[in-house]
C-alpha cells in the first residue's frame, strides 16, 4: 500500500511537469496546425540556459527569468525563420521540419554544453524530504509540482483573460474567422512557440532539478507524444489529463511490471500504452473527431 | 512527377513500348554504360575508403527504399523503420550463430542467403504487426505507432531479451568467415560491395516492377487519397498492410546485408535517429520517386563525408573538434532537411527531371 501511494504521488507530481509541456505542445498544435517533434530539444535548452545563469551565482527565479526570455526570443525566431513557410504544407513536410529543428537543436546544444551530467549547485530545494502521514515526497518533486501548477494556472488565465489570448483562442477556433476580425495570425503563431519555448523552458528546469540534466532529459519531449495523443490534440484539459496520466502510467509500470519485465519498461510503457490506446480511441478523450470527404 | 518527356521525334506507339524498361536505344546504352562503370570501373580503380563510403550508400539506398516505398508511394508516414532493419539484422546473425546448420549447408555456403531470405520474411511480418493500426489511422497518429514501433523493438525488446540469447552480453560478433556465399567468403569492402550491388538492384528492379503492376496503382490510389480508393473497390486495409509487408521485407534485407559490413552488431547500430535519417534521405531525394532515393542516400552520405574532410584539418587547432563532430553531424542533417523542405520542397529528383527534360528537348523545349 505504501508502494502503491509512493507511485502515486510520485506520479502525479512528475505528471505535472509533463502536463506543464504537454500545454506548450497543444498550444502549438491548436494555434498554427503544426505538429512538433521538436519539443524534448526545447526543453533542453531552456534548462540549460537556466542552468548557465544559476551556476553564474544568480538566484534561481532570476535565472528562470533569463530562460524565460530568451525563450521567447528563440520561439519568434524559430517561428519566423523556420515555420512560417509551411504553414498549410502537407503534415509530412511540417513533421520533418520540427524533426529537423529537432536535430540542429540538439546537435547546438550538444556543441556548447556537452554531453555530461550536470546538476544545479548548490542544490535548488533542499534533500530534506516531506512527511505526510506515511508518505514521503521529496522536497524537489512537491515545489516541481507547485511550480507546475502555478504556472498552468497562469496559462489558462492568460488564454481566458487577456486580449492576445483570446485572439489566441479565436484563431484555434477558426483561421478564416479570426483573421476577418482582425486578429494577425503571424502574431498569433509566434506567440504560440513563444510560449511553448517558455513552457518547455520550465519544464526542463524542473526536470533537470530531480535527476540532474544531460541529453536524455529531451525524452521528455517525446513523452510529451503519448500525453496528448491521450488527451486528444487539441484540447488543453486533455493535455493536463494526459501528462498526468502518462506519470502514473510511468510510475506504476516501473513499480509494478519492472520485476516481470526487466530492463527499462519504465521507458517504453508510454508507447506500447499509446501504441494499443490508438486503436481503440484514436481521437483521444477530447480532441475533435474530423469527419473526411474526398 | 510525371514521365519523363521523349526527345524530339520519338513517340509511343503502344501500351508496351510506353511501360518499357528502357524506352529508347539511347537510354539503353546509357544504362548498359551505367552497369560497367558500377561493376567494372568502380572495383578497379576505388580503394577501400571509397569502397567503403559506397557501401554505406548501398545499405542507406537499400533502408531507404522501403520507407519510400511506404511514404512516397503508399503515403504512409513511418518514423520507425530502424526496427525493422534491426529485426532483420538480428534475425540473420541469429540464424548463423544458433541454428544447427548441417555441416554441407555450411560448406556449400547456403546458410548466410537462407537467413538473408528469412530476415526478409520475419521483417516483414513484424513491420506488418506494427503496421495494423493503419487500418483504423492515419497521418500523425500512425507516426506514433511507428515510433512505439521503434522504441519498443529495439531500446526494448532487442536491448533486453535478445542480446541476452546465448550470454554473448550486448554485441553479438560474428566469426570470420561465418558469412559466405556459395564458395565466397564476405570478407572485404569489395565483396561486401558486390554483395551491395546485386541485392541493390534486385530490390529496385522488383519495387519497380511492383509500382507498375495493379499493387503499384492501388498503393498510389492509396496515397493520393485512400476514400477515393475505397470507393473504386481498392481494399485498403489489405493494400496498407502489403506495403507494410514488402517495405519491412526490404528493410530486413537491408540488415542483414549490413551484418556482412560490421564486426559485431548492438542495438546502437539502429537507433531512432537512423530511422528519421531514412525520412531525411527520401525527403532530400524526393518523395515519391526511386531515383530520388539514390540521389538522396549519395547525397547525404557524400556531403557529411565531405563536411568530415573539410572538418578534420581543424582538428590539430582544437582538438575537441574531433569529438564533437557527431554533433556538427546531427546538426548539419537537421538544418539540411529544414533548408531543403524550404526551398526545394520536390527534392534532387525533381531538379534532375527537369535537367533530364532540358537535354531531352533542346533545342526545341515547346
Amino acid at each position: 500500500m505504501e508502494l502503491f501511494l509512493m507511485a502515486l504521488t510520485t506520479g502525479i507530481m512528475v505528471g505535472g511537469i509533463y502536463a506543464l509541456v504537454a500545454i506548450g505542445w497543444v498550444i502549438i498544435y491548436k494555434c498554427s496546425g503544426v505538429l512538433n517533434l521538436a519539443m524534448g530539444e526545447m526543453t533542453l535548452i531552456g534548462a540549460y540556459i537556466s542552468l548557465t545563469f544559476y551556476s553564474m551565482g544568480l538566484p534561481f527565479l532570476l535565472a528562470l527569468l533569463i530562460s524565460l526570455i530568451i525563450g521567447l526570443l528563440l520561439g519568434i525566431l524559430t517561428e519566423r525563420v523556420f515555420l512560417d513557410k509551411l504553414i498549410g504544407e502537407p503534415v509530412l513536410a511540417v513533421i520533418m521540419v520540427t524533426v529537423g529543428l529537432s536535430f540542429f537543436f540538439k546537435g547546438m546544444v550538444e556543441l556548447i554544453w556537452g554531453t555530461d551530467t550536470r546538476v544545479f549547485t548548490p542544490p535548488v530545494f533542499s534533500m530534506e524530504p516531506f512527511h505526510i502521514g506515511q508518505i514521503i515526497i521529496g522536497q524537489v518533486y512537491l515545489w516541481s509540482f507547485v511550480a507546475a501548477i502555478i504556472l498552468l494556472i497562469i496559462f489558462v488565465c492568460f488564454f481566458k483573460y487577456t486580449r492576445w489570448g483570446l485572439a489566441m483562442q479565436a484563431t484555434a477556433d477558426d483561421e478564416m474567422a479570426a483573421l476577418s476580425i482582425g486578429v494577425s495570425a503571424r502574431f498569433v503563431y509566434a506567440a504560440a512557440w513563444s510560449i511553448a519555448f517558455m513552457a518547455a523552458g520550465v519544464g526542463g528546469t524542473l526536470l533537470g532539478n530531480i535527476n540532474g540534466l544531460n541529453i536524455s532529459v529531451g525524452y521528455l519531449g517525446l513523452l510529451v507524444l503519448p500525453a496528448v495523443v491521450l488527451g486528444g490534440l487539441n484540447s488543453i484539459p486533455g493535455a493536463i489529463v494526459g501528462g498526468i496520466a502518462i506519470g502514473l502510467l510511468q510510475n506504476f509500470s516501473g513499480v509494478y511490471l519492472d520485476s516481470y519485465f526487466p530492463g527499462g519498461v519504465k521507458e517504453i510503457a508510454p508507447f506500447a500504452f499509446m501504441a494499443i490506446f490508438l486503436l481503440f480511441k484514436p481521437h483521444g478523450f477530447w480532441g475533435w473527431e474530423r469527419i473526411e470527404r474526398v | 512527377m510525371s514521365t519523363t518527356f521523349l526527345p524530339c521525334g520519338d513517340y509511343h506507339q503502344n501500351y508496351k513500348q510506353e511501360h518499357a524498361w528502357w524506352q529508347t536505344k539511347f537510354i539503353e546504352a546509357k544504362m548498359i554504360l551505367l552497369l560497367i562503370v558500377l561493376f567494372v570501373i568502380i572495383p578497379l580503380v576505388a580503394d577501400s575508403y571509397v569502397l567503403s563510403i559506397l557501401n554505406l550508400v548501398g545499405y542507406t539506398i537499400l533502408g531507404a527504399l522501403g520507407v519510400q516505398l511506404l511514404i512516397g508511394f503508399c503515403g504512409q508516414i513511418t518514423l520507425g523503420h530502424a526496427a525493422f532493419i534491426a529485426v532483420g539484422a538480428y534475425t540473420s546473425t541469429l540464424l548463423i550463430l544458433e541454428f544447427p546448420w548441417p555441416k554441407f549447408m555450411i560448406d556449400w555456403g547456403v546458410a548466410y542467403p537462407i537467413s538473408v531470405l528469412v530476415a526478409g520474411i520475419a521483417a516483414g511480418i513484424w513491420s506488418v504487426f506494427f503496421g495494423l493500426p493503419s487500418a483504423r489511422v492515419k497521418g500523425f497518429y500512425l507516426i506514433l505507432t511507428t515510433m512505439a514501433a521503434q522504441f519498443i523493438t529495439v531500446d526494448f525488446i532487442i536491448t533486453q531479451y535478445v542480446s541476452q540469447i546465448g550470454g554473448r552480453g550486448q554485441a553479438f560478433s560474428l566469426p570470420p568467415g561465418t558469412i559466405k556465399i556459395g564458395p565466397w567468403v564476405i570478407d572485404s569492402d569489395l565483396k561486401v560491395y558486390f554483395m551491395m550491388l546485386i541485392l541493390l538492384i534486385v530490390c529496385v528492379i522488383g519495387v519497380v516492377n511492383l509500382l507498375r503492376s495493379r499493387v503499384g496503382r492501388a498503393w498510389i490510389a492509396i496515397r493520393d487519397n485512400d476514400i477515393s480508393a475505397e470507393v473504386m473497390g481498392i481494399n485498403v486495409v489489405k493494400y496498407k498492410l502489403l506495403a507494410f509487408y514488402v517495405s519491412g521485407f526490404i528493410g530486413g534485407i537491408a540488415g542483414a546485408f549490413w551484418i556482412s559490413n560490421l564486426a559485431a552488431i548492438s542495438p546502437e547500430h539502429f537507433p531512432w535517429f537512423w530511422s528519421l535519417w531514412l525520412v531525411g534521405v527520401i525527403l532530400i531525394g524526393g518523395i515519391g520517386s526511386i531515383h530520388g532515393t539514390i540521389f538522396g542516400a549519395i547525397f547525404m552520405v557524400v556531403v557529411m563525408e565531405l563536411l568530415q574532410l573539410a572538418v578534420m584539418p581543424f582538428a590539430d587547432i582544437y582538438p575537441k573538434l574531433l569529438m564533437d563532430f557527431l554533433f556538427i553531424k546531427e546538426a548539419a542533417f537537421g538544418l539540411a532537411i529544414c533548408l531543403f523542405l524550404m526551398f526545394e520542397p520536390n527534392g534532387l529528383a525533381y531538379r534532375w527531371w527537369q535537367i533530364k527534360n532540358y537535354f531531352n528537348l533542346w533545342p526545341f523545349s515547346y
